[in-house]
């Protein structure tokens, strides 16, 4: 009953944030909000299987360029492209993973962040279609969406849809069957589970809420550029999920919020942003293995 | 209700199994023995479909499973316990077999209801670590249980689909003296009670005269025997195999 409280002064918290901060504030934390989605997604496969994808840029960007191409070439309204962009991704996420979810660990991990390089390699040079490097700017998300506050409301749904969405699977027995493939895969065959299409379905799921991040992406910058889709953008993801803590279901969020409004805050000040980002993650791995759930004891999900 | 027919499995030209023939009967225990190296585990990973064979046949009640995958070997009914107990430890005692139970039934898409909420499953693995003596223990994580009883997990979500036919790899292995003793009476009450048919392998004699209504004693990836237990101990060319180890 305490945590139910908790979690209600949270979301009551959440919800008038909008009417609390000022312009640019309120910029910065839907930007910790998109990145909450994406690294819970992220995290998503990393926690459940243990795989650790390095390419899930590949998929915020895999959405976000579905966004911005239908809004500008075939003049899509903006919420009208989510459908399209989660499913671009996932099924970007379906053809990556078929290759990859075959192999293991540091394996698994290469590959993901070859494929995504691949993807990302051919929308910074494909000027004709994507716009290469220049990216695809000048987009109107409309009269609402462009609004920050309605932007905020959206993007907390969708995170909050994405959030709900991994805590049932993690209930549910397709999350066992997905721990039971981390844990010992030899006997997971041994009880009838293949783990192959588990863990593509898995990583599916997990391509499908990164590209809905992506299409929040697109409305926060009016622009997709391809670095939605280079290395670092999988980077910030996972680092996320370990500053937040990857074994806790609002973890990877935490550790999202605490990346961007650390960062903007830092940025502010100096240009050593690398830097004190680095010492962190230190300190981190150094004295709070679990992140920075651990602090409240947190090892338990949902 | 197994019948493996002339295998054989080479390793980068090591021919591990050469020609192997074996016919289980139905509900009776049968041994499998031979000294390190001799095939056991070949053979075994031939018949759970870790390894295609090079040649030969493997049939399942009357069904042809010569390199299916590990879990459609599963689900046509054959249990699988393997040498290293083995339990998903993340997980509870109850929740490794509630999850072996569904794994069986084909309900493991789900991804919408809770596990939690799945009172049949629920139901059909408390009734299955009653059968292993570890109903007081269902909601204890797996990771602190002592060996003797994580392989009785490991044999309870082998019985999960409630197979025809069980394979037991060592099941005595890392034992105690009196842990084995304890086991062994636990095997032969439980799968007897059953009707179960059995393959094992182990590495204790003890335990394979008491247990095993047929041996089989491969050597050096071949049939060297088959017999009872009795015939076995007084079979010259076996003496040797194990004398000359």
């Amino acid at each position: 009953m305490k945590a139910r409280g908790w979690l209600l002064l949270l979301l009551a918290a959440l919800l008038a944030l909008p009417w609390l901060l000022p312009g640019y504030a309120l910029e910065v934390a839907i930007q910790a909000l998109i990145l909450a989605l994406f690294a819970t997604a992220f995290n998503f496969v990393f926690a459940e299987t243990g795989l650790l994808s390095f390419g899930h840029a590949a998929f915020f960007g895999g959405g976000a360029y579905t966004t911005a191409l239908l809004m500008q070439r075939a003049g899509w309204p903006y919420l009208l492209t989510l459908p399209a962009a989660v499913l671009a991704a996932a099924l970007l996420a379906l053809a990556i993973g078929f290759f990859s979810v075959r192999t293991s660990r540091i394996y698994f991990t290469m590959l993901t962040l070859a494929f995504a390089q691949l993807v990302w390699a051919v929308v910074h040079k494909w000027y004709d279609f994507t716009g290469g490097d220049n990216g695809i700017t000048g987009l109107h998300p409309g009269a609402l969406w462009g609004d920050a506050r309605a932007l905020y409301y959206l993007a907390l749904v969708l995170f909050a849809l994405g959030l709900t969405f991994v805590w049932r699977l993690h209930h549910a027995p397709f999350g066992y069957a997905l721990r039971a493939i981390r844990d010992n895969p030899a006997r997971a065959e041994a009880v009838g589970l293949s783990p192959f299409g588990y863990l593509l379905a898995a990583f599916t799921l997990s391509g499908a809420l990164a590209g809905a991040a992506g299409f929040l992406q697109v409305a926060w910058q009016r622009s997709a550029f391809p670095d939605f889709l280079y290395w670092t953008k999988s980077a910030e993801a996972i680092i996320a999920a370990i500053l937040g803590g990857a074994q806790a279901l609002f973890g990877p969020a935490l550790g999202s919020v605490v990346f961007v409004e650390l960062g903007a805050f830092v940025q502010s000040r100096t240009e050593y942003w690398p830097l004190v980002l680095g010492l962190v993650l230190l300190a981190l791995v150094l004295f709070l293995p679990q992140g920075l759930a651990g602090l409240g004891g947190g090892r338990a999900r949902g | 209700m197994l019948e493996v027919s002339h295998v054989s499995k080479s390793f980068f030209g090591f021919a591990a199994l050469s020609g192997v023939s074996l016919r289980v009967a139905p509900g009776s225990f049968h041994a499998l023995v031979g000294p390190n190296g001799a095939g056991k585990t070949t053979l075994f990973n031939v018949i759970v479909g870790r390894y295609r064979p090079d040649a030969g046949e493997v049939v399942l009640a009357g069904r042809r499973i010569t390199g299916l995958p590990t879990a459609r070997v599963v689900r046509l009914g054959l249990g699988i316990s393997f040498q290293r107990a083995q339990a998903f430890l993340s997980m509870s005692v109850l929740e490794n077999v509630v999850l072996a139970v569904l794994a069986q039934q084909g309900r493991t898409h789900d991804g919408v209801r809770e596990l939690a909420g799945y009172e049949d499953a629920r139901a059909a693995a408390r009734e299955l670590l009653g059968w292993v003596g570890l109903a007081a223990a269902a909601d204890a994580p797996t990771a602190s249980l002592p060996l003797g009883d994580l392989k009785r997990v490991d044999i309870a979500m082998a019985l999960a689909g409630r197979p025809q036919m069980l394979l037991l790899d060592e099941p005595l292995a890392g034992l105690s003296r009196a842990e084995r003793r304890e086991m062994v009476r636990f095997i032969e009450e439980l799968l007897r009670g059953l009707g179960l048919t059995l393959l094992f392998t182990e590495h204790d004699t003890e335990a394979v005269l008491r247990l095993a209504d047929r041996v089989t004693v491969l050597h050096q990836g071949q049939v060297l025997s088959e017999g009872t237990p009795d015939a076995i101990k007084r079979d010259a060319r076996v003496v040797e195999a194990f004398l000359g180890e």
